[in-house]
């Protein structure tokens, strides 16, 4: 009796005790419409363990938290980061060495991050609606000398990533003259808000002539709404990339399934949900390839990014130096 | 016999006041001024809403200066506010009494009423009453206290010349026959004339025997 | 001394109980915070230039904010008073204190949508004139036109009960005298209803102070920043929380120095309306012209917006958004959450309303100093929420949740209802405290000599007369905590969202159809319950007066 009462007990246990892998990412990522169901589905099926995301407004948010929690934190893997904030995150301490092998990336510069696993990119740029605007800007100079009432909405670099991503491509066409230029572009900015969704929200009431936003946004309305007027602006200059990456924790008890999770971010299954749930280009080539629709997207011709080590240095300075450029 | 000995009160270290008074049972005592003077501190002082600076309120020999005012042998009767609209007749009488309606209560609103001459009135709302009736209900809520000292501020300014007329003789009435001490706050000197045995005038703080 | 304040007791410890609670927890968040940072903490190492800068427009913006609401909120609440027949007038009145209390974020899209660049007016007026204002809501003007909005219309119903309440003999005097309408204002109106104005005011200009999402989305320019950024900034992008606490502490001393200066105001106690609300004046036909122009361009201000939340929200496909477990969840923590926090917050203002009134009558405690300095903590506490940061507030909650273990989701419940319940109080004390001084003035000397306390006084000469303010005060905090977004970024995950939280998240990720069916549903719930709820706490007629 009590041998049958004890397997019972062990089969109950390992019913219940599968082992739980958490991630910690920006809301959007785990939303009921994001990337993240279905991934759980694909990874739990896979591995016979259970998923777990949690929500925080933003990456750098959900990276926050982690460092709050400290040695508590239940989080195995913070996802959302990317290659500028990569730095700041690096810093910390708090992140293990990766096991897996990048060299099957097909990336559009080559990954040598011994921590950090890339997992989507995407390129920053303007959108607008073709219906309205006929002669998009086809680099910063024609931006800045569009017409008086020509009207953009940008991100706060303090405050989001596209943000940030727009203040280091600037700075990495103009150097030194990057607060001439943003002194000249000041005028043709109609607000500056906190997150991306303010920014293309207003966008899409029709308040701008441009918002910033990603080479891939297009895709959204062409899949999802059937719309073919929004498009990008293409510099011809290069547009700067933004690499989503994640990394594992070294307070994790689950490195195993971590592990794990980290190599499956570059599996087809994986490469297959990204497009049309997180709206950008999966980190690695698929047999299924991209939906069609992804084809008419603009391509930049050059890719222009930062090393992270110098945005971390420098961070503090360009946004002073964006501050001072644009104080009345 | 209420005693009021050198009641001082300081307010605001500008004004101060210091009065002494004397009333009898089954006496009267008027009180006059013009408003500023300090009648109601006076009455606030007697009735316990305001503690003095020094100086004494005996009752019988008794000391009230330092009971709360719902423990002085003490009824008010306001110039205003007297009742609560939305609640009847009766529960205004027997408010702070009891709660419940026991039949010996309703007993006794009912003669009380009837010494106001407001029979039949217990189950009306306040609200229905002109302002006569209200004071006449107010006062037959002090009555059935049964306390020996009555205060009144003003009671009667409101109303018309008839119904003051009227209830001045029901106090008058009322305090020679439950033998109590009856003190009348009042501008009208005509008041003071018609049913005050003595009267005071107020003058910066301090009262004379008129 | 101690045997006044001994006598009452009963009125006094629960206020100065919950004061003292309240007190506590916001020392308890900053020794939290404290305990989190590592570097020595100056108050003055935050005042660094930018800071100044910052701190001087922000200044300059509450300022401007509050004096158009105030001015806005006065004629309106005047034109109101005297036009006591408008045409659907309570109706007005009611969506008119709404708009304090939905979400700040569907606000401004509401009045992007008629006032923004490509909004109705500038729609109609290139139509009509080939005239378009271009950005116009962008900018210092932007912050100015939404504060305003959202403040005026709060100024104006609290105004309108001082209007309401002026003895109407005093109107009759003033006629008979031949008064002008200018001069009726100046010599009757104005004294009638300073008190009430500068303490609204001095809400409303902390609230413009602490604003935050209207001047990030409208300011369009750092420079139009206000110090909540600059804390953003310190807490999320340099994780340094010691600099965070200095500005928070900056924002503190604001906000103390408000809460003298407004507690120094007399409280008016006129504030109970009288029944009968026709004030027997009936002004030159110019006058009366201005009056319904006022009432009916505020009434289109204040309420296109919300027609416009309509317009965009009505094509979403609510089957789709109600049958999503999220948005279930999300609407019953939010319905639950608001549920409690509305309730305790009710109590925890009468609380502090019945033991802050004894400092104010003089026959009740004489004036002391400790009298002064205990009124000034219960103001205090009850202001708490507008003077310490929400991010700051959060990351304490969040702290706290790390250092005392708790089950599953106790914290972020804790986190929400707390900060909540802070969020109302300053509104629901503004609105109730007046009231009860008066009560206590009309009915103290009645109750203290028949002996008239605890129970019965509450029954028969409390809650009669407050019935209807606790009403307002009960759907006031329920739609407050509803679109609140502050404290719940670091807590919500699946498992525990929110109805706003979940909006942001539609509005991040493309979702605007869905967004806007969503910020809809929220609009219509919380116009049914400020509409309905004080409904049922109508009094029978006699209780106004």
């Amino acid at each position: 009796m009590l041998k049958i009462l004890l397997s019972l007990g062990l089969l109950m246990g390992s019913l219940f005790a599968k082992e739980t892998l958490t991630i910690y990412t920006y809301d959007s990522f785990a939303a009921s419409w994001g990337p993240a169901p279905l991934i759980k589905k694909a990874f739990e099926k896979k591995y016979d363990c259970k998923l777990k995301f949690v929500a925080t407004d933003s990456a750098i948010g959900a990276f926050r938290k982690v460092q709050l929690e400290g040695k508590n934190t239940k989080a195995d893997i913070v996802l959302g980061l990317d290659t500028n904030t990569a730095e700041l995150a690096r810093k910390s301490g708090l992140f293990a060495k990766h096991h897996t092998d990048t060299s099957k990336l097909s990336l559009p510069i080559k990954w040598n991050d011994d921590t950090f696993v890339p997992f989507d990119y995407s390129y920053f740029a303007f959108v607008y609606d073709s219906n309205k605007l006929k002669n998009a800007p086809t680099s910063f100079d024609e931006l800045a000398n569009m017409p008086k009432n020509f009207k953009i909405i940008i991100e706060d670099p303090r405050s989001s990533t596209p943000g940030l991503g727009l203040l280091l491509w600037v700075k990495a066409t103009y150097g030194n003259k990057a607060g001439a230029y943003w002194k000249k572009l000041a005028p043709h900015i109609l607000t500056i808000t906190k997150g991306w969704s303010e920014a293309y929200n207003l966008f899409l009431k029709g308040e701008a002539d441009m918002v910033l936003s990603y080479t891939t946004s297009p895709a959204y309305h062409i899949i999802e709404e059937k719309k073919y007027n929004y498009k990008t602006a293409n510099f011809k200059a290069g547009h700067y990339a933004q690499i989503e990456i994640a990394g594992m924790l070294k307070s994790s008890k689950h490195k195993d399934l971590a592990n794990k999770f980290l190599n499956f971010m570059l599996s087809d299954e994986f490469a297959n949900i990204i497009p049309t749930t997180n709206w950008s280009y999966p980190v690695v080539k698929t047999k299924k390839g991209l939906p069609k629709a992804f084809s008419l997207l603009y391509v930049p011709s050059k890719m222009i990014l930062m090393n992270g080590k110098t945005v971390e240095k420098n961070r503090k300075a360009y946004i002073n130096e964006w501050l001072k450029a644009l104080a009345r | 016999m209420l005693k009021i000995d050198k009641l001082i009160y300081n307010y605001k270290n500008e004004n101060e006041y210091n009065f002494s008074l004397d009333a009898k049972r089954g006496e009267i005592v008027g009180i006059i001024g013009a408003s500023g003077n300090g009648k109601s501190t006076l009455l606030d002082l007697i009735a316990g809403f305001l503690k003095p600076t020094s100086g004494t309120i005996t009752f019988d020999g008794k000391n009230l200066s330092n009971l709360p005012p719902e423990k002085r042998p003490i009824t008010i009767l306001f110039q205003n506010y007297n009742l609560f609209e939305h609640l009847s007749v009766k529960r205004n009488i027997l408010l702070g009494i009891n709660d419940s309606s026991k039949k010996s209560d309703l007993q006794k609103v009912r003669q009380i009423l009837e010494e106001v001459g407001l029979n039949g009135f217990e189950d009306k709302k306040a609200l229905t009453l002109s302002g006569g009736q209200q004071q006449r209900v107010s006062l037959a809520r002090s009555l059935l206290r049964d306390k020996p000292i009555l205060l009144l501020d003003e009671p009667f300014s409101g109303l018309d010349f008839d119904t003051r007329v009227h209830m001045l003789e029901l106090v008058q009435n009322i305090t020679k026959t439950k033998d109590i001490c009856t003190l009348m706050v009042t501008h009208e000197i005509d008041d003071c004339k018609k049913i005050a045995d003595k009267s005071y005038e107020v003058k910066n703080g301090k009262l004379t025997l008129l | 001394m101690l045997k006044e304040y001994w006598r009452f007791k009963g009125s006094l410890i629960p206020g100065l109980f919950v004061s003292f609670a309240l007190l506590t927890l916001a020392v308890l968040l900053f020794l939290t915070l404290f305990g989190a940072t590592d570097a020595n903490t100056t108050i003055f190492g935050a005042l660094n230039q930018r800071v100044i800068g910052l701190l001087k427009f922000t200044l300059f913006q509450a300022t401007l904010s509050t004096l158009f609401s105030a001015l806005l909120g006065t004629l309106l609440a005047w034109s109101l008073a005297h036009q006591p027949r408008f045409f659907s007038r309570s109706l007005l009145i009611a969506l008119f204190s709404s708009s304090l209390v939905l979400p700040t974020i569907i606000v401004v899209f509401g009045l992007i949508t008629i006032l923004g660049r490509n909004g109705w007016l500038n729609h109609l007026s290139n139509y009509l004139f080939h005239h378009s204002f271009e950005g116009f809501l962008y900018g210092l003007s932007g912050i100015l036109i939404a504060h305003t909005y959202l403040n005026a219309s709060f100024a104006a119903r609290g105004l309108l009960h001082s209007f309401e309440s002026i003895p109407k003999e005093r109107y009759k005097l003033a006629k008979s005298l031949g008064f002008s309408t200018f001069k009726r204002f100046v010599i009757i109106e104005f004294p009638a209803i300073k008190s009430t104005l500068f303490s609204i005011s001095s809400t409303i200009f902390l609230l413009c102070f602490t604003s935050f999402a209207i001047v990030l989305i409208l300011g369009g320019n750092p420079s139009y920043n206000t110090l909540e950024v600059a804390i953003y900034e310190a807490v999320k992008l340099d994780f340094n929380i010691s600099f965070a606490l200095e500005l928070a502490f900056v924002q503190l001393s604001i906000s103390v120095i408000l809460v003298i200066f407004s507690s120094s105001l007399k409280t008016s106690v006129s504030n109970i309306k009288m029944q009968e609300s026709v004030i027997p004046w009936r002004d030159a036909f110019g006058v009366r012209v201005l009056q319904k122009i006022t009432i009916f361009i505020s009434g289109l201000f204040f309420i296109l917006p919300l027609v416009a939340i309509f317009h965009d929200g009505i094509t979403a496909d609510f089957t789709h958004i109600i049958k999503s477990v999220v948005f279930i969840k999300s609407f019953s923590t939010s319905i639950i959450i608001a549920s409690i926090s509305s309730v305790i917050t009710v109590f925890f203002t009468l609380f502090l309303a019945n033991s802050k009134r004894n400092f104010a009558l003089y026959y009740r405690i004489p004036k002391s100093g400790i009298g002064k300095l205990l009124a000034f903590l219960i103001s205090f506490s009850g202001t708490l929420y507008l003077a310490i940061p929400s991010l700051v507030l959060g990351l304490g909650f969040f702290l706290l949740s790390q250092r005392f273990f708790a089950p599953a989701n106790f914290w972020a419940t804790f986190a929400l209802l707390s900060a909540n319940i802070l969020m109302s109080l300053p509104f629901s004390l503004s609105v109730l405290y007046p009231s009860m001084l008066k009560t206590a003035k009309r009915y103290d000397k009645l109750c203290f000599s028949l002996g008239i306390s605890g129970y019965e006084r509450w029954k028969y000469c409390e809650w009669p007369y407050l019935k209807e303010s606790i009403g307002y005060v009960l759907a006031l905090s329920f739609c407050l905590s509803l679109g609140d977004l502050g404290v719940i970024s670091l807590f919500g995950n699946q498992d525990f969202s929110t109805l706003p939280w979940y909006l942001y998240g539609l509005m991040g990720s493309y979702r605007n159809s869905d967004a806007s069916g969503v910020a809809l549903i929220l609009l219509v719930l919380v116009l049914s319950i400020f509409i309905f709820v004080p409904k049922l706490f109508k009094g029978d007629g006699f209780a106004k007066n």
